[in-house]
């Protein structure tokens, strides 16, 4: 087919009739034959997969190597998640020297604390994970420090390398229980006054313990046990099906960052 | 403190300064005289009882294992002493639905009372426990939860459920040929 | 069950909140009880409460015998720290005065506990 258009065109300008906007339109028309071809040859991609730069992975992984060769001491892991997302896991203990590290290094500067998580998962021994999300905006980078405790273990206060530490203690204090020691201003930001319990735990019902109403007779709020006038309806949302065994093995959520050279024994 | 008034007047700006900004230079200047590491602000400044309580926090002590959560996990008391908490893994639907919800344990509370509503004949309830499902990896994650919170809890026995042979669709599977053709 | 019982008796190295020993944790417990003591006239005052002091102490009593059987430290920290708060709250008049009346439980009608009472709320 091709031969037949490249003979025509050929034939098209031995003729003689090659004016300017003959030409242009046969060469345009093989043109788009070929770029039809080349994209046969290529396997077609799927286009709602985001495909992690190759290049800002092996950075990452190399700084997260160099941030594990560093701190040795609190650093347990570090790994890449969602294909370009550094995280590193540290000891409860090394909060502080690892954040005010990665701050105060001249390659790293992350000096944006963007947030702070909590998440609770009841049956490990250390129930509670904090997540630390930072920003350095000098490289343009992202990294996530997660650390872990559980209800009585107190982690230390943020609050001395990142101001903007405060508040999100207080609310991770407020909502989970976990205690922030040398936090220099640390109650509750959420709740109301009074409020018992820690809500964002697994085991806190969605409907909490208590109900508050306006009482006529004493002019004020008053507190009550609850009592629904309609009990909430138990709804087993886990499909007994597996969901999507296309994905079974699509994504690995984490994938580990081994240290460069292995550890002598 | 007279080396610190000394330099306010020599430098008007560092009266801008916040104190602790002053005696950083301060300490600065003097480690590098001296040619020894810079010391901790914190340590330097600090009050000897303040140092004292730092000093012991930083240590560790030892305490039983076993600890009873129920005082300051906001649980009501009442729910602490009444209820019973039953260890178990979800049944399967009675239908012919898979079985991928079954692989973890889950812990549920006894019934309280429940009322018809008046108004509307709707089912009332005063627990709030009654809609709460926390789930878990193994029976003993599960006990140790309880056992940490206070609550009595009891494991519900294991339902094994016995892989029986297919008896009779057997007989017509492809490789028995006991369809005789009757041609 | 023999796994279980060997945990209950073992002890373990954990890092301490805010008392290192049984008698610091009870200073501690004393000292909040006294602060919370010496404001009860200030707090009847300021939230206008229809309670005497008298009953504010002794509900004040009340709530620390209710955490009389606590032995660990760390709990013990944990409800002083959180006493605290409290205290905090009320001095500065963040709480109103529905907040205040919430440790009487007013509205909550007591439990039946002879048989005619019983017998009659229909339990």
């Amino acid at each position: 087919m091709s031969a037949l258009i490249r003979n025509l065109g050929v034939r098209i300008a031995s003729a003689g009739l090659a004016s300017k906007h003959v030409l242009p339109s046969v060469s345009a028309l093989s043109h788009r034959l070929s770029s039809t071809a080349a994209a046969d040859a290529k396997k077609p991609e799927k286009p709602t997969v985001r495909k992690p730069d190759a290049v800002a992975r092996t950075h990452l992984s190399d700084f997260g190597r160099y941030v594990a060769e560093c701190l040795p001491k609190y650093v347990q892991k570090v790994q890449l998640t969602a294909g370009d997302e550094l995280e590193v896991l540290i000891a409860p203990e090394g909060v502080v020297p690892v954040l005010q590290f990665l701050k105060d290094h001249h390659q790293a500067q992350f000096t944006n604390l963007v947030d702070i998580a909590g998440m609770d998962v009841p049956c490990r021994e250390n129930r509670f994970e904090v997540i630390y999300n930072l920003l350095s905006l000098r490289f343009n980078a992202r990294i996530r420090v997660k650390t872990y405790t559980d209800e009585l273990t107190p982690l230390d206060s943020a609050c001395e390398v990142h101001k903007a530490a405060n508040w999100y203690e207080r609310e991770i204090w407020d909502m989970y229980g976990v205690f922030f020691a040398n936090h220099p201003d640390l109650r509750r930001i959420l709740t109301d006054y009074g409020f018992e319990g820690h809500p964002q735990r697994r085991d806190f019902p969605l409907s909490g313990y208590v109900e508050l109403r306006y009482d006529d007779e004493k002019k004020r709020v008053v507190c009550e046990p609850l009592e629904l006038a309609q009990e909430f309806r138990k709804f087993d949302l886990a499909a007994p099906w597996e969901q999507f065994p296309n994905f079974r093995n699509a994504n690995p959520p984490a994938e580990v960052v081994q240290p460069a050279t292995p550890p002598k024994k | 403190m007279s080396g610190l008034s000394h330099i306010m007047r020599q430098r008007p700006f560092a009266l801008q300064m916040s104190a602790s900004k002053v005696a950083n230079v301060l300490v600065a200047r003097w480690a590098s005289s001296q040619d020894i590491a810079p010391m901790d602000l914190k340590s330097i400044l600090a009050r000897p009882e303040e140092v004292e309580q730092r000093n012991k926090l930083s240590g560790k002590i030892t305490v039983p294992k076993a600890v009873n959560l129920s005082p300051i996990s906001g649980v009501p008391s009442d729910h602490i002493r009444e209820r019973r908490v039953r260890i178990h893994i979800p049944p399967k639907n009675a239908m012919q639905s898979g079985t991928d919800n079954l692989q973890t344990w889950q812990i549920e509370f006894d019934n309280r009372e429940r009322w018809e509503n008046p108004l509307m004949g709707w089912t009332s309830t005063g627990d709030p426990l009654s809609n709460m499902n926390v789930q878990f990896g193994s029976k003993d994650e599960a006990i140790t939860y309880c056992e940490r919170n206070g609550w009595r809890w009891y494991v519900d026995s294991e339902q094994t459920k016995k892989e029986r042979v297919k008896n009779y669709g057997v007989n017509f599977s492809w490789n028995k040929r006991t369809r005789v053709s009757t041609k | 069950m023999a796994g279980r019982e060997a945990i209950k008796r073992a002890v373990q190295q954990v890092r301490p909140i805010l008392s290192v020993d049984r008698e610091e944790a009870r200073k501690r417990a004393l000292n909040l009880y006294k602060a919370w003591y010496r404001q009860i006239p200030y707090i009847v005052m300021d939230y206008d409460i229809p309670m005497s002091v008298e009953q504010c102490r002794a509900k004040l009593r009340e709530e620390f015998v209710k955490q009389r059987h606590v032995t660990d430290i760390r709990v013990i920290d944990m409800l002083v720290i959180k006493g605290q708060m409290e205290l905090k709250e009320s001095v500065e008049i963040w709480k109103q005065k529905g907040h205040i009346m919430r440790y009487w439980k007013e509205s909550q009608d007591p439990k039946p506990t002879d048989f005619l009472s019983k017998f009659i709320q229909g339990v």
